[in-house]
Parts: structure tokens; C-alpha cells; sequence
């Protein structure tokens, strides 16, 4: 009998459902639903009640991947960045933004990133943060299908080339580039090796710094290397065995320890310049350090979590208590373009994901609190016009918040001036 | 030729951490048949006891304080999650030691945060020569420690009453019952080895680059050395955890230039490929027992 009811039951429910009866939480089912991700219902955690609410997505490396340790402070910033914002009127006096309710742990699993994606791609305008190149990659198509502009936390080349994507700061090519230029002025280097992780982080930076190395006529060899402190035998093999006059590192910071703190040991004098990833000021208390401290130095899309300007001051007081990580830095000023974006969008009257990518587009500068230089900001040109080529050079110093104070200002070396952008650069590394 | 001896005294030193590990998967193999999928986790709470321990007790103390601690969570885990499943196939209780393996570690990750956590250690990356040969301190401590420790566990094996209860334990465990061998104190003792083990090459992992929430990893490729050495065999899990290392540290130095074709990193799967190679010629492994099957 109980099971005859059971059917009877589940059959019911699947006709009314199919009937479009019985409906899931999707676009129009809230009250007052203005677009995919808007309505006009106020946020969870509104502070002006009368508002309308704009919710952002979240997918980061938020427990167990090896950017957790980035990824939770950047997390951290930007709902601060956007509480601060509304607490300041919201985006055109009309909305608050929520980036609270759908965040998700991606794991760095392109598989997971793309599951969860799934799971609020529907309830969500856009995304304030997709973290990592290979799994951003896996959601790439959706986004661009379905006009989902998002923020991402990585720098590679690739992102120029998407509009969808809304990128801050120089990509890791460009960032090589500079990296080879500033020691062509502080080290004329003869010979130069970049040591790096596969993929659009490693080989990305790597193809940057073998194209500055040809144009500045130097030796230039790429070692590949696996992630993990353990595994980098080779690596430190071929340094000290080729003793290149430059290493460009791109690995993770515990990698980077590794390979910098035994090559010093084995009696490796060159300079290493280690992309913004390679840092950690964790590695301070590293039998590693005092290697660090004589031959490194970072290189960096934006100024350090210390650096003075209205921006940087804004985060920190928006983050009392908190221990100073440049994974904050990151993901504060990577929210002003979004942030941009969203009031002109308001302004222009189409609230959707549609008049969002619009509004993107038509963006040539951002007002990052002096964070970055306005033009970093140009989403409205092709790739080549709109590639920002601005980095900065870092050195160790145990008494800066995070470990590195800055040795050389915003500055665009010859070789990314000259470089056109016409497509990824982690696909030309061969 | 200096090279040479280099990278083999580099692949000795790690090869000593895999053949820690390996002892561990033997010895508890060996009592009770089953291979405990939990030794990573043991190895990544032993390394982690040891870098909050040595900011207390310095860092020699700490290094036995972390062997003892993590010997009593092998026990407490052996005693809720083994021990009941005693008569269970064999293979269920190997899933237990899986999920065993992520409820430690999880709660060990909470513990390291998320940066990397410093040992402590001594050795850093300081070298030493001998004539014309420069060799890491921290290589030269991991192969000594772990002469010393094979050295007295061998002995304890051959040496002692526990240890001739858990030979006979492992050669026959209703006839050792029946000769009052207590099998659940073998099983124990078998988990506490274990965890000590794994505790101080835990502690040898994390010298030098510390230890994050990644570094269970590792103790993966005393996986293969364990296939190569054999099962059973506790001597085969010290030469195949020591031939795994010199093989792949040697691969690190020269297949770029020998064998460029194979790609740049053939280092990171020679564990395995050496693991294939044994089975396929050996498939018991080098030392192990062949197991006959009546059908």
C-alpha cells in the first residue's frame, strides 16, 4: 500500500513540476526580481533596507588548494571593499551589493570550479572573484555564453583577450618582461633561466621573460618544475649547474624557498626575481631567509599591503586587526573595476548581465584610490591597447607589513612597450 | 663524479624519509594484513607536532615528544577504528584507513593554517664537505637517524618478547593466539610503531622547507617503495624506500641531458615507473612472500 502512495506521490509532484507548477529557486521566482541576480528586495545584510540588492558570486581556493593561503585574505577584502561601498550609498544610490551569499570553495580543481559554478550561476549578476587561470579556463565558455562578467584572482595573458573578464594589474608576461628589463638596468644579466611552473601561470611568465631576453640579446633557458618544496631537485640542479646570471621564478612561495634557500647554499650567487605568487612573508622564518634577503626580489602587479595612498589606506582601516597579507591588497583592488562597472550600469539604465558587459566596455579608466594608475582600468580598447604594462619591483624587509617594500616604482620596461599583444604568451613558450 | 655521489647522497637522504614510511606500511601490513592508507596523515601531524613542540622544548626534545604523541593517536585510532573491524575483509578496513587518513588531516590543517609552518631543525640548508664532495647536513641526519632506527627496530624484532609475539603474530596469527601471544596487543604495537615512524619522517620532510597542508603528498612514494621492497619485508621496505629515492634523485640530475625526450620532469613518476617495472618482472616484489592460493 505505502508504496503505491509513494508513486502516486512522486508522480504528482513531476507533473505539476513539468507543469512549470513547482518551480526552483531561478530568475523571477523571488519577489521583485529585476534581472539574473537582482532585485529589488534589499540584501541579507542590507544596510539601507530601501535599496535594491546585486549579488556576486564567489569561486576561490578557500580550504585545502595551494592558494588557500592567498585566496582566504582576498575573499576577506572584498567583502569588506564592498561593505564599505555600500555603507557609502551602494551603486547609484539605487543598489547594495552582496558578495556573502554565494561563495564557493573551488579546491584549484577545474572539475570543482565548474561544479559550483553551476550551482549559483544562476542566482548570481556576476562573479566578484573566479580564482586560478586553469580553473577559471574550465568556466570560460558559460561566461562568455551568458554574458557573466567576472573578476578574476589571476594575472595570466589570456584574460586580454576575454571580455567578459575584468582584470587588474599586468598580466605574468608583462610582468616577466619588466622583470628582465629592471635587471638589464641593475644587473646586466648575460644570461637568463625562468624557472616556472607548467600552465598559463608558469609558462606565461616564462614566455615573457624569453621574449625580453631576445630582445635584449640574452641566453635565455626554461626549466619546467612541479609544485611542491620536495620536488624541486632539478631545478636547483640546473641553476647551479648552469649558474645563470637571472632567474625568473614563477612557482608557489614554498617552492620558491626551496629552490632559492639550497641554490644559495650549494654557492649560487646570480639574482632571482620571483613573480607577485612566489612571496610569502611566512618565508621570513625559513632557514631560507637570509638567501631571500641577498638575492631576491619580487616582482609585483600592484604596490604592497604598507604602501601609502588612499586605496591602501581604506583596506586597512576596513580590516582592523587582520595580519597583513598581500592576498588583501590583491583583492581590493581588483573590486574597482567591478565596482566601476556596476554604477555605470545603473546609470545607463540596463540592470542585467547584458548592460553590465556594456558598461565594461566602454570603461578606458577605473579610479583605484590610487591603488593603480587609472589606466589600468581600459576595458574599452582591443587587447594590445587595453594590456596594461605597469609593474613594480619589491625587496625583502623583515620590518614592512609584508615582508617587501617597494625598490622601483610603477614602471614599463622597453620590451613590454614594444611587445604587441595578439595572443595568450603561455602558448608561445616552446 | 663528484655529481654522481652528490645526487646519490641526496636521493640516500630522502630515500631514508620513504623507507621510514615504508617500514610503517610493513610492519602494520604485517599484523594485521591490511595496508593503512593513514600513514600520510600520521606523518603530516608527527611534523606538525614537532614544529609547535620545538618552540617549548627545543627541537631534539620535540622531535621524541612528537614521535611518543603520534604513537598514541596510531593507538587511540587503532583502538576505535581497527580494532572492531577485526574479522572484516581486509579491504574494508584498508577504506577505513582511507577516511581515517582525512579526518586526521583535516583536523591537522587547522593546526599548520595556511602558511608554511618551520621545523625548527638544526640543519637548514647548511652543507658539509668531505674532501671533494658537498653534501647537505640535513641528508647525512636523515640517513643516520634512520640507520639507527632500522638498527633497533630490527633488534627489537629479533632481540625481544613483543618482538617475537609479533613475528609469530604475523607468521600465524590463530597458532600465536593459541601459544598466548596476545594478537590485540600486536595490533597495537604494530599502529604505535607505525605512527612513531611516521612521525620522524615527518619531522626529516618538513627540514629545511617546513611543512604545509600539501605536504602529505609525499608520503605517497613510500607507496612504491614498499611494492618494490615487497609487502611483508621489512628489509625490502628500507632498500626499495632507499632505491626510490637515489632513482629519482638521479633523474633529477641528469635525464634532462641523458634523456631529454622523456620531457622535463620524469623525475616527478619515476616512483612509480620503478613500482611498475618490479611488479611486472616481480610481482611480489623483491623480497616479499609469494602467496600461494589453493583454487
Amino acid at each position: 500500500m505505502k508504496s503505491r502512495y509513494v508513486v502516486t506521490g512522486v508522480a504528482v509532484v513531476a507533473l505539476l513540476s513539468a507543469c512549470g507548477v513547482i518551480r526552483g529557486d531561478d530568475e523571477g521566482s523571488k519577489g521583485g526580481a529585476v534581472a539574473t541576480g537582482v532585485t529589488n528586495e534589499p540584501c541579507p545584510k542590507a544596510i539601507d533596507k530601501k535599496k535594491g540588492c546585486i549579488y556576486l558570486g564567489t569561486v576561490s581556493d578557500l580550504t585545502q588548494g595551494p592558494f588557500a593561503a592567498l585566496a582566504v585574505p582576498i575573499t576577506d577584502a572584498q567583502k569588506a571593499f564592498w561593505k564599505r561601498v555600500n555603507t557609502a550609498g551602494g551603486i547609484g544610490g539605487k543598489y547594495e551589493v552582496d558578495v556573502e551569499s554565494y561563495v564557493r570553495d573551488n579546491k584549484y580543481n577545474p572539475e570543482t570550479h565548474r561544479q559550483v559554478y553551476n550551482e549559483i550561476k544562476d542566482k548570481v549578476l556576476g562573479l566578484a572573484q573566479t580564482l586560478g587561470s586553469p580553473t577559471t579556463a574550465a568556466i570560460i565558455d558559460d561566461l562568455k555564453a551568458n554574458s557573466v562578467v567576472a573578476a578574476p584572482a589571476s594575472w595570466t595573458s589570456a584574460w586580454e583577450f576575454e571580455d567578459v573578464i575584468i582584470e587588474t594589474g599586468s598580466n605574468y608576461c608583462i610582468e616577466a618582461m619588466n622583470s628582465v628589463d629592471y635587471a638589464m638596468e641593475a644587473y646586466k644579466p648575460k644570461t637568463v633561466m625562468a624557472v616556472h611552473l607548467a600552465g598559463d601561470y608558469g609558462a606565461d611568465a616564462a614566455a615573457g621573460a624569453k621574449i625580453a631576453a631576445e630582445k635584449n640579446g640574452l641566453e635565455f633557458t626554461a626549466v619546467e618544475t612541479p609544485s611542491g618544496a620536495t620536488e624541486q631537485g632539478r631545478a636547483i640542479t640546473e641553476i647551479t649547474k648552469n649558474k645563470p646570471d637571472l632567474v625568473i621564478l614563477t612557482t608557489g612561495p614554498a617552492d620558491a624557498a626551496a629552490i632559492i634557500g639550497q641554490s644559495a647554499a650549494a654557492g649560487y650567487k646570480g639574482r632571482f626575481i620571483g613573480t607577485g605568487p612566489t612571496w610569502n612573508p611566512a618565508l621570513l622564518k625559513s632557514p631560507a631567509a637570509p638567501a631571500l634577503k641577498a638575492l631576491y626580489e619580487q616582482s609585483s602587479p600592484g604596490k604592497p599591503y604598507g604602501a601609502d595612498t588612499p586605496g591602501h589606506r581604506a583596506m586597512r582601516d576596513a580590516l582592523p586587526g587582520v595580519t597583513p597579507n598581500d592576498g588583501y591588497t590583491s583583492g581590493w583592488a581588483w573590486s574597482y573595476p567591478l565596482k566601476a562597472a556596476l554604477e555605470k550600469m545603473v546609470a545607463g539604465g540596463d540592470v542585467s548581465r547584458k548592460g553590465l558587459l556594456a558598461a565594461v566596455k566602454t570603461l578606458a579608466t577605473v579610479d583605484y584610490e590610487g591603488m593603480l594608475p587609472p589606466e589600468a582600468g581600459n576595458f574599452a580598447g582591443d587587447a594590445n591597447a587595453a594590456t596594461f604594462r605597469q609593474t613594480l619591483i619589491n625587496k625583502v624587509d623583515e620590518s614592512a607589513p609584508t615582508g617587501v617594500t617597494e625598490v622601483k616604482d610603477f614602471f614599463t620596461g622597453p620590451t613590454a612597450q614594444a611587445h604587441t599583444m595578439d595572443g595568450p604568451c603561455f602558448s608561445k613558450l616552446s | 663524479m663528484t655529481d654522481v655521489v652528490e645526487s646519490v647522497i641526496r636521493g640516500l637522504g630522502n630515500g631514508s624519509v620513504y623507507a621510514l614510511l615504508a617500514l610503517g606500511f610493513v610492519i602494520i601490513y604485517k599484523a594485521t594484513r591490511v595496508i593503512s592508507f593513514a600513514q600520510p596523515s600520521l606523518m603530516l601531524a608527527g611534523a606538525v607536532a614537532v614544529s609547535y613542540l620545538a618552540e617549548v622544548t627545543g627541537f631534539y626534545l620535540a622531535v621524541l615528544l612528537a614521535g611518543l604523541l603520534i604513537a598514541g593517536v596510531a593507538l587511540v585510532i587503532e583502538r576505535v577504528a581497527i580494532r572492531p573491524m577485526v574479522g572484516r575483509p581486509f579491504f574494508v578496513v584498508a577504506i577505513i584507513t582511507l577516511g581515517v587518513d582525512v579526518v586526521v588531516r583535516v583536523v591537522v590543517n587547522a593546526f599548520i593554517g595556511r602558511d608554511v609552518r618551520q621545523m625548527g631543525d638544526p640543519w637548514g640548508f647548511t652543507q658539509v664537505s668531505f674532501g671533494p664532495f658537498v653534501v647537505q647536513t640535513r641528508w647525512l641526519a636523515m640517513l643516520l637517524v634512520t640507520a639507527v632506527l632500522v638498527g633497533l627496530l630490527f633488534a627489537f624484532f629479533r632481540y625481544t618478547r613483543y618482538g617475537l609475539a609479533m613475528r609469530a603474530a604475523a607468521f600465524d596469527q590463530e597458532t600465536a593466539l593459541a601459544q598466548g601471544v596476545s594478537v590485540g596487543m600486536v595490533f597495537a604495537l604494530s599502529w604505535g610503531l607505525a605512527g612513531f615512524l611516521a612521525a620522524i619522517a615527518g619531522m626529516f620532510v618538513g627540514t629545511g622547507q617546513g611543512v604545509e597542508q600539501l605536504t602529505w603528498i609525499i608520503a605517497l612514494k613510500a607507496l612504491p617503495a614498499i611494492i618494490v621492497g615487497g609487502l611483508d619485508s621489512l628489509g625490502g621496505a628500507v632498500v626499495g624506500g632507499l632505491a626510490i629515492g637515489v632513482v629519482e634523485s638521479l633523474f633529477q640530475s641528469y635525464q634532462g641531458q641523458l634523456a631529454p625526450w622523456l620531457g622535463q620532469n620524469f623525475a616527478v613518476v619515476t616512483p612509480y615507473v620503478v613500482m611498475l617495472v618490479v611488479l611486472l618482472i616481480r610481482p611480489y616484489g623483491l623480497w616479499g612472500t609469494k602467496e600461494v592460493e589453493r583454487v
